[in-house]
């Protein structure tokens, strides 16, 4: 067995204590003014964050084959876990939506498992089927059920940015796999079909999609946290204001150390902070394609492939929205936003990157 | 080959997602670079709270730099609730130090504001209670400077300078007129905010206020304050209705001094009923002018060649009649035969009709207008009237008799002033001015000047000599005796007219006046005094105002700095007034001999010996006959 590949840990372990110190910078005045405790978030991230690397590394050192050989019991309980949640009483509610098991103060969050959980499991189905790639109804439509099955599952909590992830992740891996493009292109009219149609339903959705083109026409409701992400990245100029000198996490930007923590960056640090944060996310991803590319055989290929495309997606999407380029969703950017499930389970998926990386050639 | 077509695929991804990186990095550098002027100036808005600090008034000054008005700094408390912690305690703290209830300052404390005024218990507050409050270093406590007018004069000029209003605005007078100028640049502590109204740390700038423009004026206060002195004295001892005094400078058409009573303080402006606090009479009011007007009659009469004044002769029967109407003169009996100039010293009613009469009415209200009757005067204050003039159509024998010597025309004291001043100037109708400039506080850089206004040449330079000379002699000769100065050449004309209620003359209730001008042969200044209604005493001009006008007079020698005449006209004595002597010198005489020669006088003296070492008056004085010299011996 060969080491695993130093450069994605030591990228891996720099973007999660940027992302710790900016959790800091970004919450302290709003956990200082709730909790009277301004180091309460950034505590809580920290314990993930340890507990998260001691997973990567032992994810990083075991025989990958147990993944393999036990991802339909993963499935099968993660479902088990998506049903619980939902049932009032076992899952707590927390911003509107019931995705999580509390313990304690601390909370877990299924559906970031099932980000992964999906993926190990339609590596292997992938892998299986390889030849069958081509076939609609033998290959491509089983494990699209499966997931849109889970889709509804967390869309019934709801939590529209991890389901659209989901979904997004499964299509990138049956493109790399070779499923049929006109196939892709039926599903993406059939989106847009679907969009068009959750937009008759709840026109709501229409005024948020034109707020994100100019925020100022509802500047207080739905255009108010993209104004507000615009009041941080616009005035700040190349350095920024410098480290804690944030002005909008004075209350201007809600919850400032979530989904909008890429705004805040960009204020304390101003357009090198945006190119640091894309560097590290840059090399992270090519680092996962590389190790994709690199293993031996077709599991594991898919299974990398299929780990640091949902990265990158979760990424880019967090970002387009913060900057403006999409409407809001709701996703938050991985190993920067606060939430300890989130960056628990993307260190686990770099722990199996970086098992990967070992047995690459 | 299989995973050949994989990796190219994962390769197209990859450069699908560096292509949206590269995306996202444009899109803020667009927000940076394009979006960065409205970003930051909405941002600012959104961060940035101002503690506004109040800049200073402008003051006016008269011309010798004399401040008229001026401010009082005081402090203020201003309250920023989202900055106070700690409700109760800074509530409880306050109204322990105010004196006033703990109730009404949490709630104070507590509204829902970006900043909170604590009005009124919180405003102009005294130095030991504002350095109280500024001990306790209170978060979201501060005192900020406020600036009050004040008038070091009370009510000196009152009507002219006008007030302010609680917020410094002007409200009346020149203080509305020049508010714009008067009024300062707010100044302010910008600090950047949070969301919830709290302060940051962060930075703190100071804008310094901008004082307003400083206003000074043609008004000279010393004069001011003996007009003001004369106009209260006279208010004191006939009781009248109104009062009205104008001092000008007849060669340039600066106003010099102006008041009017009933008056008011400034600072106290709300006692007063709007009437008092809005008239400025000496624009403002219109009546009749009675006899003063005869100057401009005069001057028409004059400069069209008419009459002869030394040469020319009427004989006044005490009455004359004019169509169906018989025009008395005011002394029963008349005046007998006279000159054109004793018409003029009598003040000689039919007389004056026979001027007009000569003048015929085309001329006459052609001159009448030329000297600026019936339009405005255009002086630089607020609410002047423009009077009323008989239509020339409508205008027949009677009306032309009457105007001449001035019934039927109502006319503002400002427009009387400005046009004797032309008559007697050497013929040049000034517009009239108070507002000298307008200069920037600290460099006292001119923002705006008035410089004098010539409107026209109204008689000619040899015409206003002769007027000067008619009026001089009413001074020394006529009606006027009561404005004579021994040693010093005055000018003047009195006024009696009657008053018109509901279109018929009141009995008993007169408007008296004298316009006094000196020296008489080049004059500097000219006074007009108007008494409405004086109580208890025979109403005539010559006995109410004229002794004003040489009071006034008399001061202004030392204030203007008059020269003593050489050629002064020695006044016409009547056989019950007493004569002026001057003092001759004693000092180094022996008492016998200075007895002697001090004999028109008293003498008193004091000290042992023989021999006059000092005497006041000193030789060369000019006091009544009867007064008292007095004499130190050795």
């Amino acid at each position: 067995m060969r080491k695993f590949d130093k450069t994605l840990f030591i990228t891996v372990i720099l973007a999660s204590i940027f992302g710790i110190i900016m959790i800091y910078s970004a919450s302290n005045i709003w956990a200082e003014y709730k909790f009277n405790d301004q180091f309460k978030f950034v505590k809580h991230q920290l314990l993930f964050f340890i507990l998260g690397i001691f997973l990567m590394i032992i994810i990083s050192k075991i025989d990958y084959k147990k993944i393999y050989d036990n991802s339909n019991k993963l499935l099968l309980a993660i479902i088990v876990l998506l049903i619980l949640v939902l049932i009032p009483g076992i899952g707590t509610v927390r911003n509107g939506s019931r995705s999580w098991f509390g313990i304690g103060p601390l909370g877990i969050q299924p559906s970031e498992a099932a980000k992964l959980i999906l993926i190990i499991y339609a590596s292997k189905y992938l892998s299986l089927n390889q030849k069958n790639i081509k076939k609609l109804k033998e290959c491509v439509l089983p494990i699209l059920g499966v997931t849109m099955f889970i889709f509804l599952l967390i869309m019934l909590q709801p939590d529209f940015g991890t389901g659209v992830i989901i979904v997004m992740s499964i299509i990138g891996l049956l493109f790399v796999a070779g499923a049929n493009l006109k196939f892709f292109i039926k599903l993406g009219l059939i989106g847009v079909a679907g969009i068009i149609g959750l937009i008759i339903m709840a026109p709501y959705r229409l005024k948020r999609i034109i707020s994100f083109i100019n925020p100022w026409s509802d500047p207080l409701g739905s255009g108010f946290q993209i104004i507000q992400s615009l009041y941080a990245i616009g005035p700040s100029g190349l350095f920024g204001y410098g480290f804690l000198n944030s002005r909008q996490k004075h209350f201007y930007l809600p919850e400032p150390q979530t989904d909008f923590i890429f705004s805040i960056i960009a204020e304390e640090f101003g357009f090198m902070g945006i190119i640091i944060v894309s560097t590290l996310f840059l090399i992270i991803i090519y680092k996962g394609f590389k190790i994709a590319i690199n293993s031996q055989d077709l599991f594991r290929k898919y299974l990398a492939f299929g780990i640091t495309f949902e990265l990158s997606f979760q990424a880019i999407l967090n970002l387009m929205v913060v900057v403006g380029l999409i409407p809001v969703t709701g996703v938050t950017l991985p190993f920067f936003s606060y939430g300890g499930s989130s960056l628990l389970i993307t260190l686990c998926s770099m722990g199996i990157l970086l098992n990967i990386s070992r047995n690459s050639s | 080959m299989f995973y050949k077509n994989i990796h190219i695929r994962i390769k197209l991804v990859f450069v699908g997602i560096i292509l949206l990186f590269f995306l996202i990095i444009f899109k803020v550098f667009y927000i940076q670079v394009f979006n960065y002027k409205k970003l930051n100036k909405l941002a600012d808005l959104l961060w940035n709270r101002n503690l506004p600090i109040e800049a200073d008034r402008g003051k006016i000054y008269d011309s010798k730099g004399v401040v008229l008005a001026d401010n009082k700094t005081t402090v203020s408390l201003v309250l920023i609730p989202n900055q106070i912690k700690d409700k109760e305690k800074t509530a409880k703290e306050l109204s322990n130090i105010l004196n006033t209830s703990y109730k009404d300052m949490l709630a104070h404390v507590s509204k829902k504001t970006s900043i909170e005024r604590v009005h009124p218990e919180g405003r102009r507050l005294s130095f030991d209670i504002a350095d109280k409050i500024n001990s306790l270093k209170l978060d979201g406590v501060y005192l900020v400077k406020e600036s009050k007018r004040f008038y070091p004069n009370d009510k000196m000029l009152a009507h002219t300078l006008g007030y302010v209003g609680i917020d410094n605005q002007g409200l009346s007078g020149l203080e509305l007129m020049y508010d714009k100028y008067l009024t300062g640049e707010y100044g302010a502590i910008k600090y950047i905010s949070d969301a919830k109204g709290g302060k940051l740390e962060l930075e703190e700038t100071y804008l310094e206020p901008q004082d307003g423009m400083n206003l000074t004026l043609t008004i000279n206060a010393e004069l001011q304050k003996v007009l003001e002195r004369e106009i209260d004295n006279a208010w004191g001892k006939y009781n009248p209705d109104q009062a009205i005094g104008i001092i000008m400078n007849p060669n340039n058409g600066e106003i010099l001094a102006i008041t009017a009573r009933p008056n008011f303080s400034p600072s106290n402006y709300q006692k007063y009923n709007v009437e008092e606090l809005n008239r400025n009479l000496p624009i403002w009011a219109t009546y009749e002018p009675g006899s003063t007007f005869k100057i401009i009659t005069l001057a028409t009469a004059l400069d069209e060649n008419l009459i002869d004044l030394e040469n020319d002769h009427y004989y006044d029967s005490g009455r004359i009649s004019v169509e169906n109407a018989r025009i008395k003169c005011w002394k029963a009996g008349g005046h007998g035969e006279e000159t054109f100039l004793q018409v003029v010293e009598n003040s000689c009613n039919p007389g004056f009709v026979v001027m007009g009469q000569k003048i015929g009415k085309e001329k006459l209200f052609e001159y009448i207008k030329k000297f600026g009757f019936g339009n405005k005067t255009g002086v630089d204050l607020n609410g002047e009237a423009k009077g009323i003039l008989f239509n020339l159509d409508k205008v027949g024998p009677v009306e032309l008799a009457t105007t001449s010597f001035g019934q039927g025309v109502s006319v503002t004291p400002i427009q009387q002033i400005t046009a004797v001043s032309a008559a007697i100037n050497g013929g040049i109708l000034y517009k009239p001015y108070i507002v000298k400039s307008i200069n920037e506080p600290e460099t006292n850089t001119v923002i705006k000047q008035n410089s004098p206004k010539i409107v026209r040449k109204v008689i000619s330079e040899s015409t206003s000599e002769k007027v000067r000379y008619a009026l001089e002699s009413v001074v020394t000769n006529g009606t006027g005796r009561n404005a004579f100065i021994d040693g010093y050449r005055v000018g003047g004309k009195t006024g009696t007219a009657q008053k018109v209620k509901d279109g018929h003359y009141m009995s008993g209730n007169y408007i008296v006046s004298f316009m006094g001008f000196m020296p008489a042969n080049k004059p500097e200044i000219v006074v007009y005094v108007a008494i409405d209604n004086a109580k208890g005493i025979t109403q005539y001009g010559g006995t109410i105002a004229a002794p004003i006008v040489r009071n006034i007079l008399k001061d202004s020698i030392d204030i203007l700095n008059i020269k003593k005449p050489s050629g002064a006209s020695e006044k016409n004595y009547n056989f019950n007034e007493k004569k002026y002597v001057t003092v001759p010198n004693v000092v180094g005489k022996t008492l016998k001999e200075a007895i002697t020669e001090l004999k028109p006088f008293k003498v008193e003296y004091s000290g042992a010996g023989n021999s006059v070492i000092y005497q006041t008056p000193k030789s060369g004085e000019r006091i009544y006959e009867g007064e008292v010299v007095k004499l130190m011996l050795k």
